[in-house]
């Protein structure tokens, strides 16, 4: 199969780059690059205007330190559902590295414990991975399957109890800045560049948007849709990794109960920014818009002191706001 | 056609609207006539010396309105709202403003983390903080301190060393406490499992060992046969007794870390028949609790004055802003509830006045 042939099939389903001539007004503006940023924008200036303490500096840093962890496992998510599955682990994924990394840096030292976290969290992918490309269990079902077991193994490993005791110079992954920028917002930042190349620019990137569309066909024009299903769900455990590791240096402690229900923020993300959720539609800038307009909502809504019960439903009625303009706007097309 | 256009383009708007629609209201929400109610009422009931918790007085009220943030972990327990109450209504009376957060459960770190943050972004004069986790809110607590927004920690504890002030009960006390009756009720022999509570929290790890050691010391022939932590909510305690009781096929008593695995647990002693049979004690004392003792499941509670906590933690909180003199530990007395004493007991330092709710913004 040429690489024309993929991109054909690119742009077929993606839609974005081909709006049909007769499109009205709306569905010729990018939604993700012009609609989604401006519902961002004017959220921020609606906060803003009720708590000005919103647009300060330190709040702004804040808000980019909260969502460095759901931008980080909301990669991962991004490649899942574009590759056509999805991945219930990552919630669990963040508490088992974060015991994992807090044990082995008591053992063998600061670098040792964070590179086994990541390594955890991609290793847990891995198995996600052949669970669903070799053994052909439904990506639902397999990952729900981590899910339960990640946080067993977490639970297992500590004897349900919190790890502390970490070195201090820890810390700084979670709470350190780099100038003005805080560290974990940094991290986020650079994988989410990196995740962009490799989702636009590598054969593997391509593949992912290409089996997401239409498996099958995928499969017929020679990828290799094992292989790759496989590295799609390492990508995701990798990301839970590096952010299950930050989450750790954040509560600078291991906890066998982190990431309750995060998984389903990912997700949420990832359908907010207009990612469609039987794969082939979306990318990390979409997810990232999604990320945002969740950090903000949280943080804003705090901001102005509105409980979290009313956040909650606040959030539910904009996922199904979001998805419901996206297929307002691809049934025009 | 035309209408699907029109709401594409007014579904993003109209987002925005419901969000600052949601923000406005809870910004607006009015409730002058309750408060001034609820303050005349206090202020008569003040003028008496007998109000549980006056063994740390209130302090005349400051000229400054104060802001204070007030970090819950699970507002779902009526332990909680109790204190809820306490810091509300003590902070009323001092002219000062409480914005309450609920980080919705014990699991909850990084969400509690969150809404510190955005507390000392807020910019309020100072934070009560009831910890969800003791080593995991370290990194919170030296962010305040470190944007000169002071740190009182109430009821549960951060492992934290830079807090102005520790106010809560006495969990050591309560454990023996409860090891004491035990040992007593089971005159001295028999087997025991304990439903410790959340891991990671200073009141499950110190209740948790100081029965444990309490009873090693006083009563040799009382064997702890099984103990687990877990999330403190009534359906992990139904799930772990009905599990002990498979297991154990002998359980002479029941510890619980608090009264949310206990009447899980009550529940499950209760539908198998061994009310009354297992000696059950637990801290705190929720209205169902209540219901377990009259029953006759629940045989002894050791009752935190949650309210008196709340009412302290404000005090402390507003003497430390108006640079007087704090104690960094106050101990917030604890009371024995059993069948006996049950309708004698004074449960306005205990409970929230009868249907009042937590402010739901």
């Amino acid at each position: 199969m040429s690489e024309v042939g993929l991109e054909e099939i690119e742009k077929k389903v993606t839609g974005e780059s081909v709006p049909s001539q007769k499109a009205g007004f709306l569905s010729r503006i990018p939604w993700s690059s012009i609609g989604m940023p401006a519902v961002l924008i004017l959220l921020c200036i609606g906060f803003g205007s009720i708590n000005p303490n919103f647009w300060s500096m330190m709040n702004l840093t804040n808000v980019s330190r909260q969502i460095s962890i759901l931008a980080l496992i909301s990669i991962g998510q991004t490649f899942a559902i574009l590759s056509g599955g999805i991945d219930l682990s990552v919630g669990s994924l963040l508490a088992l590295v974060s015991v994992v990394t807090a044990q082995q840096m008591l053992n063998y030292g600061l670098w040792a414990g964070i590179a086994a976290g990541i390594l955890v969290g991609a290793f847990a992918g891995l198995i996600n991975g052949v669970l669903i490309a070799k053994a052909r269990l439904p990506a639902f079902i397999a990952t729900l399957a981590m899910l339960i077991t990640a946080r067993g193994v977490a639970l297992t490993l500590s004897g349900g109890l919190p790890i502390d005791g970490l070195p201090s110079s820890f810390m700084f992954l979670g709470a350190g800045k780099i100038g003005p920028i805080p560290v974990p917002a940094v991290i986020a930042a650079v994988a989410l560049l990196f995740a962009n190349a490799i989702l636009k620019r590598t054969r593997f990137g391509r593949y992912v948007y290409a089996m997401g569309s239409n498996e099958e066909a995928a499969m017929l024009s020679g990828i290799s849709v094992v292989k790759n299903k496989i590295m799609v769900y390492v990508v995701s455990g990798t990301c839970a990794g590096i952010a299950g590791v930050v989450l750790t240096s954040r509560v600078i402690s291991g906890q066998p109960t982190l990431g309750e229900v995060q998984e389903l923020y990912a997700i949420a993300a990832v359908v907010i920014g207009g990612g469609k959720i039987t794969g082939g539609v979306g990318g990390i800038w979409q997810t990232l818009m999604g990320v945002m307009i969740l950090g903000v909502l949280a943080n804003g809504l705090n901001l102005i002191q509105v409980s979290s019960y009313v956040q909650n439903i606040v959030i539910g009625v904009i996922i199904v706001l979001a998805v419901y303009v996206d297929l307002a706007r691809e049934r025009r097309r | 056609m035309n209408k699907r256009r029109l709401l594409a383009t007014f579904a993003p708007i109209l987002l925005l609207v419901l969000c600052s629609g949601v923000a406005l209201v809870a910004q607006t929400a009015p409730k002058p006539t309750k408060q001034a109610a609820a303050k005349a009422a206090q202020a008569a009931k003040a003028a008496k010396p007998t109000q549980p918790g006056d063994e740390y007085p209130r302090p005349s009220k400051p000229a400054k309105q104060y802001t204070i943030g007030v970090l819950l972990p699970q507002l779902s327990n009526p332990h909680f709202v109790g204190q809820a109450y306490g810091y509300i209504n003590e902070a009323e009376q001092l002219g000062a403003r409480v914005i309450l957060q609920d980080a919705g459960g014990y699991q909850y770190i990084e969400k509690q983390m969150s809404q510190m943050e955005d507390l000392i972004a807020s910019k309020v004069d100072a934070i009560d903080l009831v910890a969800t986790n003791g080593s995991g809110t370290i990194p919170a607590v030296e962010m305040a301190v470190r944007h000169g927004i002071p740190v009182i920690n109430c009821n549960v504890m951060t492992d934290s060393k830079k807090v102005v002030a520790r106010i809560r009960s006495d969990d050591q006390v309560a454990g023996r406490m409860e090891a004491d009756f035990m040992a007593k009720a089971l005159n001295g022999k028999g087997s025991v499992v304990m439903l410790r509570g959340p891991a990671g929290t200073s009141w499950a790890q110190i209740r948790g060992d100081s029965f444990k050691r309490r009873m090693a010391e006083i009563a040799p022939g009382v064997k702890i046969v099984g103990e687990q932590y877990s999330q403190s909510t009534p359906v992990e305690g139904l799930r772990l007794m009905e599990d002990f009781m498979q297991t154990y096929p002998r359980i002479d008593g029941v510890y619980n870390g608090a009264d949310m695995t206990e009447i899980g647990a009550s529940g499950a002693i209760k539908a198998a028949g061994k009310a009354g049979k297992i000696v059950v004690t637990t801290v705190d004392f929720q209205p169902e609790s209540e219901k377990f003792m009259r029953d006759g499941v629940l045989s002894a509670a050791v009752v935190q004055q949650s309210v008196v906590i709340g009412r302290w933690c404000i005090r402390a909180t507003v003497n430390y802003l108006e640079k007087r003199p704090v104690p960094p530990e106050l101990w917030t007395p604890l009371l024995l509830i059993t069948k006996d004493n049950l309708d004698k007991i004074d449960f306005r330092g205990v409970r929230a006045p009868a249907g009042w709710k937590p402010p739901s913004r």
